[in-house]
């Protein structure tokens, strides 16, 4: 997908961020095109997480700005982001196990009638037409997520962002802990964000995930950012190289 | 069988179909069917709410992740509150609406101590717990005080808590019912209802829904405190006096009427349904043991043991009808 006219859906300048006495985040300039995928890669602990948290708004930047949509915008909690349509699906999962498919999706933003009662029909319909969405037919909206497969679980929780009319979707370590199949699975979800326009980061350690579907990637080792080069500028190989040797230069 | 296969999967049915078989041996062993016995029954009806009224909302507690140990506490500090507000001769309507409003002050207090210290529950409402206990025995010299003559058997505040409906049908029964249905609604209807579920099953997910999780839990510790105030004036109105051990060893007790009833201790997983039906397990196999001539100092060893063995048996459904 082409870039237009050269403005980021969301362009984070010069974020610093501290954890007691651990520099977790040196200076990071970040940015978003409409309609892209940037896969931000690196090691564990390269501060990739700590980025898009403060992106989400789970944490906050000790130093530095963060604009959206051209605005400059102070995200203080998870709420703030969402409203400005920023949806994260995290590593930990941020689906309750017990709780049913249609209850997970609307988690936060049931839809109500009076007096705050539930309107259970419009949240299992909505739910079913989601995850149809994303080509997902599950048998019934009530079933809990715990029953689902690992890659399942993920579409519940990108068919969520979906259904809640993201402009950006953060995906941090989708596909960690799935099977090659579920990896495919999940992979085909993001493509069909890519398909609606929605921006998409995908946050991995294992850049092979990444590749197919990134546009550009961005290389983060020790809480500087140490290279970002569109795909067509490079390979797996170099890639992976720049990962090892971002990881040890001083 | 769609539909036997679809009640089974349904977390309170075995406890419903325990509860079910114990009823029935109860009502067939028990010598003259003393159990089945109007007089019987009418005492069962007027005694459990005690307990159970603070169960239900120790349930819904539980469901959200958390414990309340104090639960001993706060009731009979309540009804310390409601009596020597009765004493200085406020009408027993004001005196009932200050102790719901102390206990849900104090159920303030250990939802934000608990969540601000980011402590385990266990922990801080043990704290609480000795602490209310004993600024209770200091206050009230641990002397009872009587009532009879402020709330007289018969006025219409004595029957609205301790009457019955026709001449037989105790009234704190259908109390236990009112709040079992409101807290019902909530937890399975509300939108609330299913913040209490995520902030139990997954907190980092409910928080990065955006679920004000503190607030969520908090809710639910005054929702205790509540539930506390209220089972405290319904018990002194009924025994017509204030007693420093109201209350002793409901903390647990409450916590095992839950597990009776399939809420999970680690939380997210419990239902309504499921915690009345635990609620009314445990006084039935306290009444029926007794009946049975089991020495009354003993049947704290039948309900260790079927805590124990509803535990077991929860699991085990759960397993099997994944």
């Amino acid at each position: 997908m082409e870039r237009q006219n050269g403005e980021p859906l969301v362009r984070m300048v010069n974020i610093h961020k501290w954890f007691g006495r651990v520099y977790a985040l040196r200076g990071v300039d970040f940015e978003v095109y409409r309609g892209e995928t940037v896969g931000l890669i690196g090691d564990n602990g390269a501060g990739k997480s700590t980025l898009i948290k403060i992106l989400s708004g789970y944490h906050q930047a000790d130093q530095g700005e963060i604009y959206f949509e051209g605005q400059k915008v102070r995200i203080s909690s998870p709420r703030d982001a969402r409203k400005l349509g920023i949806e994260t699906v995290y590593q930990e999962q941020a689906l309750a196990p017990n709780l049913s498919i249609a209850r997970n999706i609307f988690m936060g933003r049931e839809p109500v009638r009076r007096w705050g009662i539930i309107d259970r029909k419009v949240m299992n319909e909505e739910s079913m037409k989601a995850l149809a969405n994303l080509g997902l037919r599950l048998r019934s909206p009530d079933l809990p997520v715990v029953t689902l497969s690992g890659g399942e679980r993920q579409g519940v929780a990108i068919a969520r962002a979906l259904h809640f009319k993201a402009k950006l979707v953060i995906l941090d370590e989708p596909t960690v802990a799935l099977s090659v199949k579920e990896v495919e699975e999940v992979l085909e979800f993001v493509r069909q964000l890519q398909r609606e326009g929605i921006s998409v980061i995908f946050i991995t350690h294992n850049l092979y995930h990444a590749y197919d579907i990134a546009e550009r990637f961005v290389v983060m080792a020790r809480g500087k950012k140490m290279a970002d080069v569109k795909k067509k500028d490079t390979s797996p190989e170099e890639l992976s190289q720049l990962v090892i040797k971002s990881a040890f230069a001083e | 069988m769609e539909w036997v296969r679809n009640f089974l999967r349904y977390r309170a049915a075995n406890t419903f179909l325990v509860f079910i078989g114990l009823v029935m041996f109860f009502s067939l062993l028990t010598p003259n069917y003393l159990f089945v016995d109007r007089r019987n029954l009418a005492a069962l009806g007027k005694l459990f709410p005690d307990l159970g009224v603070v169960a239900l909302g120790v349930g819904v507690l539980m469901i959200c992740g958390e414990f309340d140990l104090s639960v001993s506490s706060v009731l009979p500090f309540c009804s310390y509150v409601f009596v020597r507000l009765l004493y200085r001769g406020f009408a027993p309507f004001w005196a009932f609406w200050a102790a719901l409003g102390v206990g849900a002050l104090l159920g303030l207090l250990n939802g934000l101590i608990t969540v601000k210290t980011k402590m385990p529950s266990f922990i801080t409402t043990l704290g609480t717990m000795m602490f209310w206990r004993g600024v209770l025995y200091i206050w009230s010299k641990m002397m009872p005080a009587g009532i009879r003559n402020l709330v007289p058997s018969g006025s219409l505040f004595e029957r609205t808590f301790a009457g019955t409906v026709g001449s037989f049908f105790p009234v704190q029964a259908l109390w236990f019912a009112l709040f079992a249905v409101i807290l019902g609604i909530l937890l399975h209807y509300h939108r609330f209802g299913n913040w209490i579920y995520a902030t139990g099953d997954n907190r980092d997910a409910a928080r990065a829904m955006g679920i004000n999780t503190d607030l969520v839990k908090t809710a639910c510790f005054m929702i205790v405190g509540v539930l506390c105030g209220f089972s405290a004036c319904m018990q002194a109105v009924r025994i017509g006096s204030f007693a420093a051990t109201q209350g002793i060893g409901f903390e647990l007790r409450a916590i095992a009427a839950c597990v009776v009833g399939g809420t999970s201790l680690r939380g997210g997983v419990g239902s309504m349904p499921g915690i009345v039906l635990g609620a009314l397990t445990i006084p039935i196999l306290d009444n029926g043991l007794i009946l049975l001539r089991v020495p009354v100092f003993g049947i704290s060893a039948f309900i260790g043991i079927a805590t124990i063995l509803f535990v077991v048996l929860n699991s085990y459904v759960e397993r099997k009808t994944r």
